[in-house]
């Protein structure tokens, strides 16, 4: 094995300014159903933000808004500066900037995983072939499966892949970071590996917004935990007065839920 | 309301082919520099490609009569093959000048369909076939015979009344296919099988011993051949009429493919009117007035056209029957070029 | 028993069991025949049933096509029974001098080496796109899709300018029409389907009342009406010399109808697609023709390949149908010989019909055992 003793680093994208994500009296409803009401958050260039909430809070569907997989009815929402709306070229730019990694890896089963990490920046960065399997092997490399590059997604583990769409999304040089229960599809013994990933991702410096409910992960990496609850966020803080003192009737019942 | 469009679409149709009349076909033809002929491509002896794919037949040397007559050229025609549906439609829309394809001439065809018949190039009818062990002399003798015929024709009618009509006993087995009513038949399930005759001598090749089975004289129905064309361009009919009516006289006059030169040179006023050696009748169609010359060198008279066709030297032997001339006892009869 | 420690109840294997062979009855013959043939009384029914029947059917159809077959001969005296040969089979010498009619139609003999070119060009293409081990696909898609489309125009139509006399489609006939017919569908209904499709799930209303409308109304009306509409109707409208070809308009009809049961084809493969796809796809910023053309649509066409497949071996046989206007395929071509008086006897339509069948099972086999054989390469190497 060719593999350098520590594994290389990389700086994450710039933002042009201070503040990644502003999230601005934001609104969202599923047809009659109010799902998101009145959300409000601001994440500073740089900061790891973990959101937890008992199911169906609206976690998912508020990071969701934030690339535009799903669509705000009402309040702003800014990235590094830009607001979303319905202008697809604008769509466009604010994906290229934010990667996401999702419960379920949604790696593309027909593509190898060196094609899988190399189709955005080829057909959308317009990268020459080689860089691009330059810039895929590189990360392969950094989330420790180079040896995996000409499988496909199937032949790998659940951690193997979730890796590989880690680094998929790494790939495109995004300056934030979508995470939606990364680690919820995962037997039990590949957690470990795919949280070192991104603990390492958020030593990098990279902006990060984590759906999770590993709250170990939480105390480590995270500048502020977000609980939601009921479509609301229900309180912010940092993860040592989050779970120390929570302030909120709805936290501590389910601090104690979760931490049975 | 679907028969209303259809109705108004065909109106509009015959109104433009009436209009288009003035077009003058002739004219379109030899700018064209080809004959678009709609023919029968599945017919034994009428219309039906050959090995190499050329097209024979008695309705197709038709078409090359008229495609010889204004060219002097007998290829120089377009065979479009059409189906006994869309034939009509074919004629009406112009897609072909003229229809060669077993067409019976009916009061309701040459009317409202706004046809023009030409005249009757074959005289066809309904015909039986029997076995020759049957020693039947007449269709007469046919009393209580099992007797194979296509569903849903109107041969199956035909049968029917000329049955009645002689107060006659009918048990009729009837196919959806013609091929499947002469299997029977060979078979031994009938005693007879009846069909349009010019049918009927082609059928008779595809039964197991061709030499046992005989065609009855008797022709039960009328079902009178021709050439149409469209109505409202009459010197286009008369062209196509003629053509029809001088293969009866060169016929009559003993003008064939092998004499006609000769002939050319010949004292008799009838002759001499005929190749256009006196008189300007071709010009009065449009044509060149050798216009005969040109058909008969190219495709024969008549009765060389049936002979090759149908005749004694094609498996079909169709006997000339009711297509005798009328100076030999048949029907065909043709006004005089004068 | 050994493997037993003795002490407690807990278990713990001291030694490794080597593997053995299978018993005898499971594999060899007998075991086969056993457990394939006579493994119940139903088995056994049915086994004995279809091995009658073959018996019942297979010989008498090898007499009548190999053995009491007549394979050369002038005209139809070859093929009538004799005292001295009174069971008469298959006449081939009729199929043997009429093949070139079948082939070719009424295209003239001194140009039917074009066709023969064609034929070679088209099995190039066929070749280069389909072979499993074919370099530079790419290459082969442009050839197959402008180049051979452009090249066999030029072929067949004819070109007086470069010393090709031109050839009318009316004398366009056998085996070339049905190949040019079914090759017009099978290549214009994929990618008119797909647009069709994504129409069909598109979000913007008039696209997808469109692609609605004219699918339902496709498939609601039978090929016969769709090939009758456009050559009968079509002429009654337009004068004649815009009019187009009356083969063209079959293609038309044809490409159109094979296109809107391509389409629903399609859209199941799009619904088999788990939304996670797009979600990933939208995620990594393709838009959506990217997405659609490098994630969705060919994972979409691949799970419906067999489905695919059986959309042009019926359009292949459809394309029967052609001749309720008049345009001699393989099948009309052969319909239209036997009835030669030349070679009218009572084994001669039957010799036509076997003949089509015949070459209609290879065409149909060929198509569907290459399905087969790439579906069964793809489920082995792209797992999910
Ligand atoms: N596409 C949709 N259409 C209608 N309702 C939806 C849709 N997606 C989510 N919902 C509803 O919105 C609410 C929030 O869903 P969301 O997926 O954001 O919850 P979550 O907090 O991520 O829950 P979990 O922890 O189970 O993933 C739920 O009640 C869910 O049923
Ligand atoms: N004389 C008849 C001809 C009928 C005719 O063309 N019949 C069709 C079949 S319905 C045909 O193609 N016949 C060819 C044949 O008899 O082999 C008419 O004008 O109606
Ligand atoms: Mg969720």
């Amino acid at each position: 094995m060719d593999q350098p003793t520590s594994p290389p680093r990389l700086r994450p994208a710039k933002l042009k300014t201070d503040v990644a994500i502003d999230i601005i009296g934001m609104h969202k409803w599923f047809g009659d159903f109010h799902v998101l009401r009145d959300i409000n958050l601001r994440v500073m260039g740089g900061e790891r933000i973990v959101i937890c909430g008992p199911s169906g809070s609206g976690k998912s569907t508020m990071i969701r808004c934030i690339n535009r997989l799903e669509e705000h009815q009402r309040g702003r929402i800014l990235i590094d500066g830009m607001e979303l709306t319905g202008d697809l070229r604008r769509i466009d730019e604010i994906r290229r900037e934010v990667g996401m990694v999702f419960q379920h890896f949604n790696l593309f089963p027909h593509l190898t995983v060196l094609e899988n990490l190399t189709l955005a920046p080829i057909w959308v960065r317009k990268m020459p072939k080689k860089d691009a399997d330059d810039i895929a092997m590189h990360f392969l490399r950094r989330v420790k499966i180079p040896e995996q590059a000409h499988k496909y997604p199937g032949q790998l583990s659940g951690g193997q892949q979730q890796r590989v769409a880690i680094a998929r999304a790494l790939c495109m040089n995004p300056k934030i970071m979508l995470f939606d229960e990364p680690t919820s599809a995962l037997d039990p013994e590949m957690v470990k590996e795919v949280l070192e990933t991104m603990v390492q991702l958020a030593e990098d410096g990279m902006t990060m917004l984590v759906v999770t409910h590993e709250m170990g992960f939480a105390r480590q990496v995270a500048n502020r935990v977000v609980f939601m609850d009921e479509g609301q966020i229900v309180e912010v803080n940092t993860p040592e007065e989050f779970f120390a003192h929570p302030q909120h009737e709805r936290t501590k019942l389910f601090l104690s839920q979760i931490l049975q | 309301m679907k028969r209303g469009i259809l109705t108004f679409g065909l109106a509009i149709a015959i109104a433009s082919a009436a209009f288009s009349a003035s077009a003058q076909t002739l004219n379109a033809i030899k700018q064209r520099g080809a004959l678009n002929c709609g023919a029968n491509g599945t017919l034994a002896g009428f219309g039906l490609p050959d090995a190499q794919g050329n097209w024979a037949g008695f309705d197709v040397d038709y078409c090359r009569a008229i495609a010889a007559a204004i060219f002097d050229d007998p290829t120089k025609v377009k065979f479009v093959p059409l189906s006994a549906k869309d034939r009509f439609t074919a004629l009406q829309s112009g897609e072909v000048d003229v229809l060669a394809r077993n067409t019976t001439w009916t009061i309701s065809r040459d009317t409202s369909l706004g046809l023009n018949f030409t005249g009757t190039n074959y005289y066809d009818g309904q015909g039986f076939m029997v076995r020759k062990s049957l020693k039947l002399n007449s269709a007469l003798e046919l009393n209580d015979a099992a007797i194979c015929v296509q569903q849903g024709t109107t041969t199956e009618l035909n049968l029917a009344d000329f049955f009645r009509a002689n107060r006659m006993k009918l048990k009729t087995v009837t196919f959806a296919t013609s091929t499947e009513a002469v299997k029977a038949y060979d078979a031994g399930r009938c005693d007879a099988y009846t069909t349009d005759a010019s049918a009927l001598y082609g059928e008779r090749l595809r039964v197991a011993n061709s030499n046992d089975h005989v065609v009855l004289p008797e022709i039960i129905s009328k079902e009178p051949l021709g050439l149409a064309v469209r109505h409202g361009d009459d010197q286009w009919y008369d062209i196509v009429k003629w053509t029809h009516f001088v293969l009866l006289n060169a016929e009559e006059l003993g003008v064939a493919k092998a004499n006609v030169d000769a002939q050319m040179k010949s004292d008799n006023p009838e002759i001499k009117r005929l190749l256009g050696t006196e008189g300007k009748y071709g010009e009065a169609l449009g044509l060149p007035n050798d216009f005969v010359v040109r058909i008969v060198k190219h495709v024969g008279n008549y009765g060389e056209i049936f002979e090759r066709n149908l005749g004694q030297p094609t498996p079909l032997k169709i006997a000339r029957g009711l297509n005798a001339l009328w100076s030999k006892g048949g029907l065909q009869y043709a006004p005089p070029v004068r | 028993m050994a493997a037993h420690t003795p002490s407690g109840t807990s278990y713990v294997r001291a030694q490794a069991v080597a593997p053995l062979p299978p018993p005898l009855v499971e594999s060899g013959a007998i075991g086969w025949l056993r457990t394939a043939l006579f493994s119940g009384p139903l088995n056994i029914v049915l086994t004995i049933l279809s091995g009658a029947l073959i018996v019942l059917i297979v010989p008498p159809l090898l007499n009548f096509l190999i053995f009491d077959a007549t394979w050369s001969g002038a005209d139809r005296e070859a093929c009538l029974a004799r005292p001295d040969r009174p069971v008469v089979g298959a006449c081939w010498a009729f199929i043997r001098e009429r093949l070139g009619y079948f082939i070719y139609g009424f295209y003239p003999i001194a140009e039917r080496w074009r066709v023969d070119a064609f034929f070679v060009l088209l099995t190039i293409g066929i070749i280069w796109l389909l072979a499993p081990t074919a370099r530079r696909r790419t290459l082969g898609a442009i050839y197959f899709f402008v180049v051979m489309p452009v090249l066999a125009c030029v072929l067949l139509l004819g070109w007086p300018a470069i010393g090709l006399p031109e050839v009318s489609t009316t004398q366009w006939g056998g085996m070339l029409v049905t190949v040019v017919v079914s090759g017009v569908g099978i290549v214009f209904s994929l990618p008119i389907g797909i647009v069709l499709a994504l129409g069909r799930r598109s979000r913007m209303p008039l696209v997808k009342l469109f692609s609605v409308i004219f699918i339902e109304f496709v498939r609601g009306v039978p090929l016969v009406t769709v090939l009758f509409m456009a050559s009968v109707m079509l002429p009654l409208f337009v004068p004649e010399q815009w009019s187009p070809d009356k083969l063209l308009r079959a293609l038309v009809g044809v490409a159109l109808f094979a296109s809107a049961y391509m389409a629903e084809v399609v859209r199941a493969g799009l619904q088999a697609i788990p939304r996670g796809q797009y979600e990933g796809a939208m995620a990594v910023g393709l838009s959506y023709w990217r997405m659609m053309g490098l994630i969705i649509l060919p994972q979409a066409l691949r799970v419906t390949i067999p489905n695919i497949v059986n959309s042009y071996i019926a359009l292949f046989k459809d394309t029967t149908l052609v001749f309720i206007v008049g345009i001699f395929d393989f099948l009309r071509t052969i319909e239209a010989a036997r009835v030669d008086p030349k070679w009218a006897t009572p084994v001669t339509s039957t010799t036509g019909y076997a003949f089509a069948a015949i070459v209609y099972f290879i065409c149909c086999y060929l198509m569907s055992r290459y399905a087969r054989d790439m579906e069964a390469r793809l489920t082995t190497t792209h797992r999910r």
